[in-house]
């Protein structure tokens, strides 16, 4: 079994968890955006609205899902708890962002300039802590 | 916790690769076992000892 920074060294799981990992951050993006600019025009009914808020919630299912199975069938211990030590930063990173962000938006002057997604923020971080705890012990 | 791994490694002559193929890790667990950054499970301890027909108390040491 082979764990190092370059993608070719990869076990089968690890590659499947990697694409579809990959699959719903795109998703997640795409979702979110979708929405966010159908919502601005306004003209959505009562019904649409509580559907297509939720239609980007699916990805987030889909990544905790993709998650939670890679940590169910991957054999290596170590790997398994560097996982979850990446999981717990990426919790930390997002929870810490959201919350300066939205002290910040919340003042009348500061316009919303990027829509963070909290779910896209979540993968980055967990995928540059994994990479520098594989760097860490390589 | 203190570990005898390096040396029972060394005395056969094994890489920390040819280690990780046989109890079928990543080399990287090797790595940190031997360092003493990650604690084993007791099935991988017990698959050590088996793997260094020794016991377990003669590869990890407690340090207190």
């Amino acid at each position: 079994m082979k764990i190092s920074l370059c993608n070719r060294h990869l076990s089968p799981l690890q590659r499947r968890t990697m694409q579809l990992f990959g699959a719903n951050l795109a998703l997640a993006a795409v979702l979110s955006l979708t929405t966010r600019d159908l919502f601005k025009d306004g003209h959505v009914t009562a019904q649409l609205l509580y559907f297509m808020a939720l239609l980007p919630t699916i990805p987030v299912i889909g990544i905790i899902t993709v998650v939670g199975r890679y940590l169910g069938r991957e054999t290596d211990e170590f790997i398994r708890a560097l996982v979850v030590q990446s999981l717990l930063w990426g919790l930390g990173i997002t929870f810490a962002v959201d919350t300066y962000l939205g002290g910040l938006f919340a003042h009348p002057q500061i316009f919303r300039l990027i829509p963070i997604l909290n779910i896209d923020l979540f993968c980055v971080s967990v995928g540059v802590a994994v990479r520098i705890q594989l760097w860490r012990n390589r | 916790m203190n570990n005898q791994l390096r040396v029972l490694r060394a005395e056969r002559g094994w890489s920390q690769a040819d280690l990780a193929a046989q109890l079928q890790v990543s080399r990287q667990s090797v790595n940190a076992i031997e360092t003493g950054r990650f604690d084993p499970s007791l099935p991988l301890a017990f698959k050590l000892a088996r793997l260094f027909s020794t016991s377990i108390e003669q590869i990890f040491r407690d340090e207190a």
